[in-house]
């Protein structure tokens, strides 16, 4: 049987549960994404839609990145965190994962390392099996 | 005198910090990793009297293992996180770096709860504090 990954808020009425492998593991240094993260990256997993069971309550955020493309952020309306997120019109069947949100959250390691041209200059994403692009 | 500008990913709730800040630190603890949904957190931190909030936000209190308390302050429409205080250094404001308008800064001062540091994180510079 699949192993399944529960991610939630930090107030913990929101969750995302998640069986069986991601299509892709990423970390990504633009702005857009340092701005929903607070951080100085977000890293994120995304599953197909059909793999992915959502419960509790959300509010939603749409968002326009540089590229155009956009994307509807899900996050509890009590605590704030983000908790899953849809590329709309890119990869309406895949689900995004905030990895942190994971209750877990070192089950996975990154894949790529986007938007580098954006990095902060104390960081480095390392691995061997990580691609990275400017 | 410099100043930095924070905001929520849709705007209405603004943060604008004066002067440098006391000190940039990450942190790895989970707790930090489920507010930002990113491996680690990177924050800034100004004293109170250097920062002035606008906009709309809704707070929400964790209490630590420790009981000591934090409240941050997020966005109602966005859900950003702009600003909290409490915990360990009660009398200044933190400032997610990511949330700021220019996030970028040359060090950081401190790295904490490394014991939940993801391995294919690095963070560079001499002069940073690290703690288990």
């Amino acid at each position: 049987m699949e192993t399944a990954h529960t991610a939630s808020c930090r107030c913990g009425q929101l969750s995302a549960t998640v069986t069986g492998d991601p299509i892709r593991v990423s970390v990504c240094h633009c702005l857009n994404c340092q701005k929903r993260s607070g951080s100085a990256f977000a890293a994120q997993a995304r599953w197909p839609a059909d793999r992915v069971v959502i419960e509790g309550r959300s509010n939603s955020f749409e968002m326009v990145g540089d590229s155009g493309g956009r994307a509807t952020f899900h996050f509890c309306p009590e605590c704030g965190s983000d908790v899953y997120y849809d590329n709309n019109g890119r990869a309406d069947d895949q689900v995004a994962i905030p990895l942190g949100a994971f209750d877990d959250p070192f089950f996975l390691t990154p894949n790529y390392s986007v938007y580098e041209g954006r990095k902060h200059g104390w960081l480095e994403i390392e691995g061997e099996h990580v691609e990275h692009f400017e | 005198m410099s100043e930095r500008l924070a905001s929520c990913r849709c705007g209405q709730l603004r943060a604008m910090a004066e002067g440098d800040p006391v000190r940039i630190s990450i942190c790895h603890c989970l707790a930090c990793q489920k507010r930002t949904g990113s491996a680690l957190a990177a924050q800034a931190r100004w004293e109170k009297e250097c920062v002035q909030v606008e906009g709309r936000s809704k707070q929400w209190v964790r209490t630590a293992d420790s009981g000591q308390q934090t409240a941050y302050h997020f966005c109602p429409e966005c859900g950003s996180t702009v600003h909290y205080s409490g915990g360990n250094f009660p009398d200044l404001i933190a400032i997610p770096l990511g949330a700021l308008d220019d996030p970028y800064f040359e060090c950081i001062d401190a790295s904490v709860w490394e014991r939940r540091k993801h391995p294919w994180v690095e963070l560079l510079g001499d002069d940073i504090q690290h703690r288990e």
